[in-house]
């Protein structure tokens, strides 16, 4: 079948809101000249070219952030949004650690999406998709800044989200008040959703208790070549090399993409039956070629016996949950408001 | 004013080619088109520009798909600029990696002909989104904390129940809060954090309490000689500075290309630690050096000696060891508005930069008046026909009509360059630095009126105003942000970051942005640019 780059580019354009296709096509763009063959990567350019925004502790639309040094040995900074409340719609700045005062408030570990190389916590498209979930789950959200690939593989981003995991839960301002526990769940889009699930995999068996997972178009893989990896290779801004090329940055050297990081339930995973591992709710774009792996970690899930929900948007690309500007976005956003505000 | 050259020669011979610089289009009236989503995700762009855009970058993939070049390296090699801009920089891309540009060896996308090689030329959208800035700058407050003991917090607390009684005149209650805050104090950690730069704060909150606003020591009138002292050891201590003197001597570098008669106007000449550096890049810039002249302005020295004098005897004799025909003049004043143009002495056919670093704010003066000090200035620079506007400022808002509103940004912003100081590992210099930024806190916090002269604004601020002023922005490009990037690394510990923002760099502390970096050019009169004649 002929398939020219003009035809390819075509059909893109015709599953996206033409800013949309703008904004993607310019990272995929920007993300090219970033990626050097012998596996480097372009820091200072990426770090030149990522749109960053300031956190702001005055609230805009009901919300306030500010960011705090989690830990200093790894300079890990976290991202955190509170809710303005209608009795203090202008916090006081010396308080933006008070007490949250609701019976339940959820608290959702955001992991940012890069394929474990791009993108920060201040990066400007993950600051508003943040800022968006503490409206929807009248939720408190701390968006983690994980070292990221090539220059810190494996397990550099699971060690930061563990330690951002633990800081929340030791958190005494962050407890709700109907059990002065924290009710915690972990979140990211792309690499952010893998690196969700394998948190959620250290907090077993650690007494910290982990309510739910929200996988957006989570990033698994593995060595073999899928049958939606072959079909949509190139097509809808992502293409099979530049998926290796970031494991390969990602993944310790030498390993291949069956290393239980990038398939967690392929020949190296672990098995998580009879364990207590979170709900989730998984994501998956009809048009994102790593579907196949996608759908593979539900079924590995279900056949674990574990609870999980799959939500496949079929006329969905990559980042389509980034502007508020389809229906795939809302639905998603529905149904996430949902999962999170069942445990009220 | 004596004139101190370092070579005996006259004011030599100018011999070069004249800057032609095409006169940018009138600018495009004020629209509201630009597409909100994509501004959010911090790109600005029309929404009618998105079906040209989206072709070109159609184009730019087909091309660069079909084309075996590795574009990583290409991309390592070129200079770009201004990512926010999109359409002007998918041109850019255009130019640089799919059609090979026609020009010398020697091509840069400069800033001034930004895209030039495709047909249209493109009105950066900088001032088609006032609108929108002007919603995201009023209104912010960048906090970056570590994790806070309670009693820290407590203080942060009283601070700011202090500041509010200061501003409601209950200055009773405020002063009792003073003594509390000063018992608290002894209990708090007062090595990092708020414990270290809450006692900064309570003794200017003091200060303004018992002895009125009028300043004294630390208000505005001229510099003592150990303010020198200080800058240089915040010089020393910490990146701001260098991060200031570099980005600008880079835009200096560039703007002066091609040209041989070219002068720096220093507005703040200070140990002159910028320059050396310049002149020794222009020692080795292809072509050989220019003839330099750099005129400093400075304070009167109290004790009769000449300061300006005696620094501009060492450039010359570094200059002088690296081979470039250098002359100095010093301009004494003990107020930036108080210089005239004709004491900086310029001559049309020189080409002429004018460095401003964290004096800007100076001008600004209590009464937004008609002519005030900050538009005199402006125009007078403007009619200096520059050909480049360096300029570097804090990046905070502390010249809020509220008190209170002041006193909050500052602690929040002192307290996280306290926080950077700290992980600088440079010892002896780190007592004057942190002196040095007291000064400051005292001036933003005790002082009102014409004496206090730390009237920061953010970035955003400075554009409009420069904006307004008949300035447009020359681009910082990505080679000047690595090359940033990298001197922190050299000098500095983990934790500062250089960012991008719309041309300009700021270098601040993790994710706040503390001091801000812009180059300019003025929008040129029709029929006007310099031609040096040899």
């Amino acid at each position: 079948m002929a398939r020219s780059n003009e035809v390819n580019l075509n059909e893109c354009k015709m599953v996206v809101p033409l800013n949309t296709w703008v904004l993607i096509s310019n990272f995929k763009l920007a993300y090219k000249l970033l990626r050097r063959p012998d596996g480097t990567f372009n820091r200072h350019l990426a770090e030149f070219l990522d749109r960053k925004v300031p956190a702001n502790a005055n609230p805009v639309d009901g919300v306030f952030s500010f960011d705090v040094l989690v830990d200093r040995g790894t300079s890990l900074l976290c991202r955190i949004y509170r809710p303005a409340t209608a009795e203090e719609p202008q916090p006081n700045v010396a308080e933006l650690e008070k007490p949250v005062t609701a019976e339940v408030v959820p608290v959702i570990i955001f992991f940012h999406g890069g394929s474990f190389a791009h993108s920060s916590a201040n990066s400007a498209i993950y600051d508003t998709l943040c800022q968006r979930l503490v409206g929807l789950c009248k939720a408190v959200v701390v968006s983690v800044n994980y070292r990221r690939a090539p220059e810190n593989r494996y397990p550099c981003a699971y060690d930061d989200g563990w330690t951002a995991l633990k800081w929340v839960n030791s958190r005494p301002w962050l407890q709700s008040q109907k059990d002065s526990k924290v009710h915690i769940y972990l979140a990211g889009d792309s690499s952010g959703g893998n690196i969700a699930h394998h948190v959620a995999l250290r907090a077993i068996d650690s007494g910290i208790d982990v309510l739910g997972n929200i996988l957006l178009n989570p990033m698994f893989g593995g060595q073999e070549r899928t049958e939606s990896e072959q079909r949509l290779d190139g097509k809808y801004f992502v293409t099979l090399r530049d998926r290796d090329w970031y494991w390969r940055a990602y993944l310790p050297e030498g390993e291949d993409r069956d290393h239980h990081a990038c398939n967690p339930f392929g020949p190296n995973g672990r098995s998580l039956e009879g364990i207590k591992f979170p709900k989730s709710l998984v994501v998956v774009a009809g048009f994102d070629l790593i579907q196949d792996w996608q759908l593979a970690y539900v079924d590995g899930l279900k056949k674990a016996g574990q609870e999980v929900k799959l939500l496949y948007m079929e006329q969905a690309t990559i980042g389509f949950y980034l502007l508020p500007n389809n229906n795939h976005f809302h639905t998603v956003m529905d149904e996430i408001s949902k999962f999170v505000g069942s445990d009220c | 004013m004596p004139l101190y050259d370092s070579a005996s020669s006259s004011a030599g011979s100018c011999s070069g080619s004249s800057s032609s610089s095409k006169p940018p289009p009138p600018p495009l009236p004020l629209q509201q088109d630009i597409d909100g989503l994509l501004a959010v995700a911090g790109y600005k762009i029309r929404s009618s520009e998105l079906q040209q855009v989206a072709q070109r970058i159609e184009r730019l993939e087909t091309a660069m798909g079909n084309s075996p070049a590795d574009f990583s390296q290409l991309a390592s090699d070129a200079i770009l600029y201004n990512p926010s801009d999109l359409a002007a920089w998918v041109d850019s891309l255009l130019s640089e990696f799919v059609q090979p540009p026609t020009c010398s060896s020697e091509f840069i996308p400069g800033p001034v002909n930004n895209g030039s090689t495709t047909a249209e030329s493109h009105t950066p959208p900088v001032q088609q989104n006032i609108t929108y800035e002007q919603r995201t700058l009023d209104n912010q407050l960048t906090v970056v904390t570590a994790t806070e003991e309670d009693s820290g917090i407590r203080l942060v607390h009283m601070l700011m129940t202090c500041a509010e009684c200061v501003q409601r005149g209950d200055f009773s209650l405020a002063s009792s809060l003073i003594n509390d805050m000063q018992g608290l104090l002894a209990r708090v950690n007062t090595v990092c954090g708020i414990g270290k730069v809450a006692g900064h704060f309570i003794d200017a909150l003091s200060r303004r309490i018992f002895r009125g606003i009028g300043g004294g020591s630390v208000g505005g009138g001229g510099y003592a000689f150990e303010s020198e002292i200080l800058y240089h050891h915040f010089y020393e201590a910490c990146p701001y500075l260098k991060f200031a003197h570099f980005t600008a001597n880079q835009a200096i570098l560039e703007a002066f290309d091609g040209h041989d008669c070219v002068h720096v106007v220093d507005f703040n000449l200070m140990h002159g630690l910028q320059w050396p550096a310049l002149i020794q890049a222009l020692a080795l810039r292809p072509g050989g050096p220019p003839l330099l002249r750099l005129t400093g302005i400075g304070p009167p020295s109290p004790d009769g000696r000449d300061s300006l004098r005696e620094i501009g005897l060492r450039l010359a004799e570094w200059a002088r060891s690296v081979n470039v025909r250098f002359a100095f003049r010093g301009v004494a004043a003990s107020r930036l508005e108080d210089v005239k143009p004709w004491m900086l002495q310029v001559n049309p056919k020189e080409a002429v930069a004018v460095n401003s670093i964290m004096q800007l704010h100076r001008l600004l003066g209590p009464d937004p008046v008609r002519n005030s000090p900050i538009e005199t200035v402006l125009n007078w620079i403007k009619d200096l026909n520059p050909k480049i506007l360096t300029v570097v400022e804090q990046e905070a808002n502390h010249n809020q009509p509220s008190f209170l509103d002041r006193f909050t940004e500052a602690l929040y912003y002192y307290s996280t360059m306290f926080d950077s100081l700290e992980a600088c590992r440079v010892q002896p210099e780190k007592a004057l630095a942190e002196i040095y930024i007291q000064k400051e806190i005292g001036n933003v916090v005790s002082c009102e009126g014409s004496a206090r002269v730390e009237r920061h604004e953010p970035l955003a601020k400075w554009r409009r105003r420069l904006s307004g002023a008949g300035f447009r922005p020359s681009p910082l490009g990505s080679n000047a942000f690595k090359q940033a990037s990298m001197l922190l690394t050299l000098f500095s510990a983990e934790g500062y970051s250089v960012e991008e923002s719309e041309g300009c760099l700021t270098l601040g502390w993790h994710s706040r942005p503390l001091i801000a970096a812009s180059a300019w050019q003025a929008v040129a009169e029709a029929g006007s640019s310099a031609a040096c004649v040899g």
